[in-house]
């Protein structure tokens, strides 16, 4: 590799940027295949009034959110995303092609406003905002997906209510577990590290 | 990685099933149809499946769909139990949809059926290519027959070889908790709180070995150049008929729904 003659790239991948978010985006792959079984197990808790379950959605967006502020890097969200995504269809989700494609949908989100940003704010605004329009992509492929018939009112609280938890859940959570991940060391080959510079 | 084909003699088997290269090690029965088909076939069927469905709500041209998905499980290899495993999910999933869009949708029975049968319809083609595809095989035709980027797809491949090792993982964390006397009983919140911390112990853990795995892949020099190909991802005659035939299908089923008067466009 080129590296000698000039110092590594801010943008470009190293290899242990494709594996560690491929590796993270696998254990997200079994938490998702958990969470599956939990959110169908207290569904009867939101029946009273559907839409409110969308409160769950957050963590389906977690690996968009931190895959990107580990690396750093553009396409950071949308591939740990969708490895994650992946690996939960491989593991027995019975969702199949349609949970890939709600990856991309989810991952994309969260780069769109990494991308906005110029992949340049990594702070907790902007993580909570990537969890937001997360969760955006997120209602528009589950309404045409599940739930095509509601009303407009189910629609628009299911919105609100996915975007909040992209907020909390996503946003929020990821910058916690990244300062965690950090705090242990484990993330010592990437930029956020103390003293790393890559 | 499974072992290179050249270095299996075939012992005058016929060139079958069990000839195929880097396959699993059990061989497909030869009925297994569906595990013979190149996983990238099976790939593009559940995309132009997924494609096809998705601007319509039509519950009688869903059914066809899935109805096609159904009768091919016989020709796909996986076993009973298997099928019994992931058909429960599959039918509480398809079910609970139906019943929010009956209970609280504006269209009435008939569309809350047609969104279930729909969204299964959707879903099937990709649980199949899960159930009847190997890792290995499936990485291997997106890389070589769809050009999917290689580096991307090989990371995916690896961490998925990694998810047995952190099962042994859980496990030990289980066991090291249990043994410093960290133990729930009956308390639901205590049980969260070792659930969290566990899991959070796994990703560390994960991260760590992910590390590792990448400087060793690195050091074999992974990612520099081009790669030749160890497995090679064969197209047959019979991937592009299963492509033919699903385009068939998806045609006969919306034919089927506008003849039928249930077709229309998704909103509207």
């Amino acid at each position: 590799m080129a590296t000698h003659d000039r110092p590594p790239s801010r943008l470009r991948w190293r290899t242990v940027d494709i594996v560690v978010l491929a590796t993270v985006g696998a254990v997200f792959g079994l938490v998702f295949w958990i969470w599956n079984l939990t959110f169908a197990a207290v569904s009867g808790v939101f029946a009273v009034f559907p839409p409110s379950q969308a409160v769950m959605t957050g963590v389906w967006l977690l690996p968009a959110v931190l895959g990107g502020l580990i690396a750093r890097r553009p396409g950071a969200a949308l591939f740990c995303e969708v490895a994650a995504a992946v690996v939960s269809v491989l593991l027995g989700s019975v969702g199949g092609m349609a949970i890939i494609l709600l990856g991309f949908a989810q991952g994309a989100g969260a780069e769109a406003v990494f991308a906005a940003t110029g992949y340049r704010r990594w702070g907790t605004g902007a993580a909570m905002a990537a969890g937001v329009c997360a969760g955006a992509t997120t209602t528009l492929y589950t309404l045409v997906t599940a739930y095509p018939t509601w009303p407009l009112s189910f629609m628009l609280a299911f919105g609100a209510l996915t975007a909040v938890s992209g907020a909390v859940l996503a946003g929020g959570g990821s910058v916690l577990l990244h300062k965690a991940l950090t705090r242990t060391g484990a993330l010592a080959s990437f930029r956020t590290a103390p003293g790393g510079a890559r | 990685m499974s072992a290179s084909p050249g270095t299996r003699p075939a012992h005058g088997t016929p060139h079958g099933a069990e000839a195929r290269p880097g396959g699993p090690a059990a061989a497909p029965p030869a009925r297994a149809f569906l595990a013979r088909t190149n996983p990238a076939a099976k790939v593009l069927a559940a995309v132009i499946t997924t494609i096809a469905l998705l601007p319509v709500l039509d519950p009688v041209g869903s059914a066809v769909v899935l109805a096609a998905g159904l009768a091919l499980l016989p020709f796909s290899g996986v076993r009973a139990r298997v099928l019994l495993l992931v058909g429960g999910p599959f039918l509480l999933m398809g079910a609970s949809i139906g019943v929010v869009n009956w209970l609280f949708g504006d269209g009435g029975p008939l569309l809350a059926v047609g969104a279930a049968v729909r969204l299964m319809a959707i879903a099937l083609p990709g649980v199949l290519v899960a159930m009847t595809s190997d890792p290995t095989d499936l990485a291997d035709a997106l890389v070589q027959r769809l050009r999917l980027p290689e580096r991307p797809a090989m990371g995916v491949l690896a961490a998925l070889r990694l998810i047995p090792l952190l099962a042994a993982q859980w496990r030990m964390l289980t066991l090291a908790r249990r043994a410093r006397g960290m133990e729930a009983g009956r308390n639901p919140a205590a049980a969260v709180a070792i659930f969290a911390g566990k899991a959070f112990a796994l990703l560390v853990r994960s991260i760590r070995t992910g590390t590792m795995l990448a400087m060793a892949m690195d050091a074999r020099g992974f990612g520099t150049g081009e790669r030749s190909h160890a497995r090679v991802s064969a197209w047959r005659a019979a991937d592009t008929w299963f492509l033919v035939g699903t385009a068939v299908l998806l045609c006969a089923a919306h034919a089927l729904g506008i003849a039928a008067g249930t077709w229309q466009m998704l909103f509207s």
